[in-house]
């Protein structure tokens, strides 16, 4: 089985048109196609970062609101400077684009413009036909794009079946052992952080939210984040969190998202080397989001995480729940997001309860991340960026 | 349970309070001896009218029933036009041509039954009879925006010219609707694209410039949700500059501001829901206090009905972001006849078979939940609804099939007794609609209503058919079901953070696209009776030229030079209001004096957040 085509796709800025690129998304995942999703209302240069850090093949803009001539040129340009002309811009805008339009587009460096009444299967067949097999990359010097490409290879190695799955062993974690506490991570001055917990607690808004803050402490920090989305062996996937993360696009943080390719438990096969080559990337921190996970995945396994964050929602159901989510025994810090709803305070006091039976130093916290400004996040992020501070200064 | 819960329970009441009427005026001698007699009153002050070949007709059509149960059912459970609950209209006569003798019934009513002064009409229920202005306005609103504001000044100018009443519809280009100043970066290509470009008081004052604001035969309406507050203000600035501050509580027209269908449908919303929420009823508090005449939201289903949903998605989402609405004005403390009238809708039209009675069945829902729930009185239980021709069913394949397909959409919206229409153009497929098309738009409205015999001499022309009968009960129960649906996952709010809306929509949306390419949904000249050898039009585009964008940003740049130093102060005014409880829209008044579009969004942003996404 070969390595899924990946590409990027995203509305123009000023434009919300997402119902054309919503429903080509779902064609495209349909037949095997990895879509990052941007979302709509988006800067040329926001999808530029993006497609270079995810190594896409290509980038679809879907443009109804008009200044298409101008927006699609701009990547191909953006793109050019960069050195990633590689990465190929196709699109589209139903009736908005001329066939005038198209030839100015594609002088000036777009390869494609489907017109209104494109069947779904032909767009799909140009991306098939078009970006399967990458053209040869010269070589780059650009650091951020050498990473992406060297992610690419351990994902496609994974997938071309050249490297074995490993195996996720069930083994019963040792209670009392705080990773936290076991001196930092391997990688010196990285802190590798993975967030968990079941769909639709808001990990994805929370970790956009504490990557606000950190970029605002340290005005120099840079993060990775490398975020999941599940995935079939052999289907496609969509890749949406950036779309959600938008104070996670940009120049100092670097994102990879990735699909699972039909590995349960959160994370994908290739994960735990790709953040092995990230976290000596010298990043101040790197955040890992699994997918929403059930109640008995432990997906942090790895001795290069340095914290776990179990992320969960008020709306757990009974009490007696709790008993069975493995990750409460395992996490260093629990977060109860979206406390504002009404069974947020019982929710506190039986998960509190909960992790005294553990015996061990587990911070609770509760969060509103969907509140600009939240305190509970402040509070996240003070916890989470102690021990860094800590360590720089001792460096010094 | 939220208000939404109480509505699904007040529409399930007054059905089974119908049904139990119709029962008792059965065998309730005396009950039916009322029935009876209110109806031959009816039927005897029915007038006459007498069509251009001499045909003489009732102005009022009723079924033809003498039985006490039917004349309770029909009465009680749809209405007479003008009357609870108000499925065959929200007011009386409509689109009827004047009648000659003044009617004796008929008082003295404000403008197309806005503000109306109401004349009671004896009814069993105590309800008045509301009905429509003698000397209506045309029910035409068009819309339109492009380029600069002087352009879409002519524009207006060209397209009101022939009108008794100016009534103007402005369409704004991407960076306005996203609050985005024509200066920053990447944004050039779009400005003056789509719609007009306002990034100032300045360019408000140009927008209108030669109308008469302050007449009643002026209004205007502003297409635009997510800055709304912020434009809403700009407008009012602008009017005071050219006419003084008594021209405020003249002011007449519409804002859309709904920010429940940009989160659902939309994506232009700039602010998170809960602050957008505030903002928005900071502004709707304000214009309800001091600008009597003036709808302060156009709660809109067009957009999610361009989106991709059903016709009775649409209608439930836009019926239940209502309430919602309704909900957040009671909880300001005011009541429902202060913000009902103030409330207005805005509905898609298409071709689906639902649309036979969706605006009727709309009216009737909303008139029982506002009565019931909100404790409204007539004015304020009336579903006042501007409908515009469906824009998605409009292909470029043959393009000028559109005619037909906006004719019969057209015939659909009136006989659903829209308040105001607005029929698309048949080139809107690829481009901004040019004159010729817009000409042929405007005109088959007054083809429709004024020169067939369809609307304008029989009130209840095309109500009432079995097959609509039918189509309203199954339209009702499901719109109904969609409710209790919002209601379990914790109301309108909850729902919408919880993407209900939005994905029930995509689905819907995905599913008929699918439904064309495999063709269980015929489109003519798409994906059936395609003419192989049709070759595409080229058509000339409206499109803003460089100099034009180079202009907008120019203009720009000198106002902030030239307010630069005041500017900080204002918004730092605002900002701090932003963060206590107060009503922050005086603020807003105050600051776009001197501030621009951008400067205010982005301030605000500071404060509030951003808008995040949902997918």
């Amino acid at each position: 089985m070969s390595a899924p085509i990946r590409v990027l796709t995203a509305v123009p800025i000023c434009d919300g048109h997402d119902s054309a690129i919503n429903t080509i998304n779902l064609e495209f995942i349909r037949h095997g196609i990895e879509v990052v999703y941007l979302g709509f209302h988006r800067y040329v240069s926001d999808i530029v970062r993006a497609a270079i850090q995810e190594d896409v093949a290509a980038v679809g803009i879907s443009s109804y609101n008009g200044g298409h001539i101008e927006f699609f040129a701009e990547a191909v340009k953006q793109l050019k400077k960069r050195g990633a002309d590689d990465i190929r811009v196709f699109g589209g805008g139903g009736g908005t684009i001329t066939h005038d339009d198209q030839r100015i587009m594609q002088k000036r460096g777009v390869d494609k413009i489907f017109f209104a009444g494109t069947a779904l299967t032909d767009m799909v067949e140009f991306v098939r036909e078009r970006y399967a097999r990458r053209p040869k990359r010269r070589a780059t010097s650009d650091p951020e794009m050498k990473l992406a490409r060297k992610l690419t290879e351990i994902e496609d190695s994974y997938a071309n079946g050249k490297r074995a799955k490993k195996k996720i062993e069930n083994r019963k974690p040792a209670r009392n052992a705080s990773r936290s506490d076991a001196g930092g991570s391997k990688i010196e001055n990285t802190k590798v952080i993975g967030f968990t917990g079941p769909g639709g607690a808001g990990k994805t808004t929370l970790i956009d939210e504490l990557v606000l803050r950190m970029l605002k402490r340290d005005p120099k920090s840079r993060i990775a984040i490398l975020s999941h989305d599940p995935s079939v062996v052999g289907d496609g996937a969509l890749l949406g969190d950036r779309a959600t993360m938008i104070n996670s696009q940009h120049d100092r943080v670097f994102m990879r998202s990735m699909a699972t390719r039909g590995q349960a438990g959160g994370l994908s096969p290739a994960t735990e080397d790709c953040l092995r080559l990230l976290a000596q990337e010298g990043f101040d921190y790197v955040i890992i989001e699994t997918v929403g996970t059930g109640q008995e995945a432990m997906p942090f396994q790895s001795e290069l995480v340095d914290q776990t964050v179990l992320v969960m929602n008020p709306d757990y159901g009974a009490r007696l729940q709790l008993q069975k989510i493995v990750m409460l025994d395992l996490a260093d810090i629990v977060v109860v997001n979206k406390s504002d709803l009404d069974r947020a305070k019982t929710a506190l006091n039986e998960i509190e309860r909960r992790l005294e039976q553990n015996r061990r130093e587990q911070k609770l916290i509760s969060t509103v991340a969907k509140r600009h400004r939240d305190r509970g996040v402040d509070e996240l992020c003070d916890l989470l960026g102690r021990d860094v501070t800590a360590r720089k200064k001792g460096k010094r | 349970m939220s208000k939404l819960g109480r509505v699904v329970e007040a529409v399930e009441n007054y059905n089974e309070h119908v049904l139990a009427e119709v029962k008792r005026a059965r065998s309730d001698e005396k009950f039916g001896r009322e029935m009876l007699d209110r109806w031959n009153e009816i039927k005897r002050n029915i007038k006459t009218s007498t069509a251009p070949t001499g045909l003489k007709l009732p102005r009022l059509a009723l079924p033809e029933i003498d039985e006490p149960g039917e004349i309770a059912r029909f009465l009680l459970g749809d209405g007479l036009p003008g009357e609870f609950p108000y499925l065959n209209g929200a007011y009386r006569e409509m689109y009827l041509e004047p009648w000659q003798e003044p009617p004796v019934e008929i008082g003295s009513y404000g403008k197309n039954g806005h503000g109306a002064k109401a004349k009671l009409n004896g009814n069993r229920n105590g309800q008045k009879t509301v009905a429509k202005p003698q000397q209506a306005e045309e029910p035409t609103r068009l819309f339109s925006g492009l380029m600069l504001a002087e352009d879409t000044n002519k524009r207006f100018h060209f397209l009101s010219a022939h009108q008794r009443s100016k009534r103007l519809s402005t369409a704004f280009d991407g960076p306005t609707l996203y609050g985005i100043d024509s200066d920053a970066d990447g944004v050039f290509g779009k400005i003056g694209e789509g719609g007009v470009a306002v990034d100032t008081v300045e360019d408000m004052v140009r927008l209108y410039d030669g109308f008469d604001l302050g007449s009643p035969d002026f209004s205007a309406s502003m297409t635009i949700s997510g800055p709304a507050p912020i434009i809403m203000a700009m407008y009012i600035a602008a009017a005071k500059r050219r006419f003084g501050s008594d021209v405020v509580p003249k002011l007449r027209g519409t804002i859309q501001a709904d920010i429940f269908k940009e989160v659902q449908a939309q994506n232009e919303t700039i602010f998170p829901i809960e602050a957008s929420l505030r903002f928005l009823g900071d502004m709707m508090e304000w214009t309800m206090r001091n600008m009597p005449r003036w709808y302060p939201v156009s709660i809109s289903g067009y957009h999610i009905g361009e989106a991709g949903s059903t016709p009775v998605q649409q209608a439930a989402y836009t019926l239940s972001n209502g309430f919602a609405y309704a909900e957040m004005m009671a909880d300001r403390g005011m009541s429902a006849d202060e913000f009902g009238p103030r409330l207005s809708f805005f509905l898609d039209c298409g071709l689906d078979v639902e649309y036979i009675a969706l605006t009727r069945v709309s009216r009737r829902i909303w008139a029982i939940g506002m009565r019931e729930v909100f404790g409204a009185g007539p004015k304020a239980q009336l579903y006042k609804v501007h409908t515009q021709t469906s824009g998605r069913s409009l292909v470029a394949a043959e393009f000028r099939n559109n005619l037909t397909r906006t004719a019969a959409e057209l015939m659909l919206a009136y006989m659903n007794g829209t308040n105001s229409c607005h029929s698309n153009s048949a080139d809107e497929p690829f481009t901004t609609p040019s004159e010729e098309w817009i000409r042929l738009s405007a005109h088959s409205q007054g083809i429709l209503l004024e020169e067939s015999g369809i609307f304008k001499h029989t009130m209840n022309m095309l109500s009432g058919s079995p097959g609509m009968k039918a189509v309203e009960r199954a339209v009702e129960a499901a719109i109904v079901e969609e409710f209790r649906e919002i209601e379990r996952l914790g109301g309108v709010l909850a729902a919408v953070e919880n993407r209900y809306q939005r994905s029930q929509i995509q689905n819907a949306a995905h599913r008929y696209e699918q439904q064309i390419y495999d063709g269980t949904r015929p489109i003519v000249a798409l994906n059936k009776y395609r003419n192989e050898n049709e070759e595409m039009h080229e058509f000339e585009l409206a499109r803003t030229p460089r100099s034009k964008q180079q202009l907008q940003v120019d203009r720009l740049k000198k106002f902030k030079a030239k307010n630069a130093r005041k500017a900080e102060a204002a918004l730092d005014k605002l900002a701090d209001i932003v963060e206590t409880d107060a009503n922050c829209f005086p603020a807003l008044l105050e600051a776009v004096e001197i501030c621009s579009l951008g400067q205010i969004s982005e301030r605000l942003q500071e404060v509030v957040g951003r808008f995040r996404p949902m997918v």
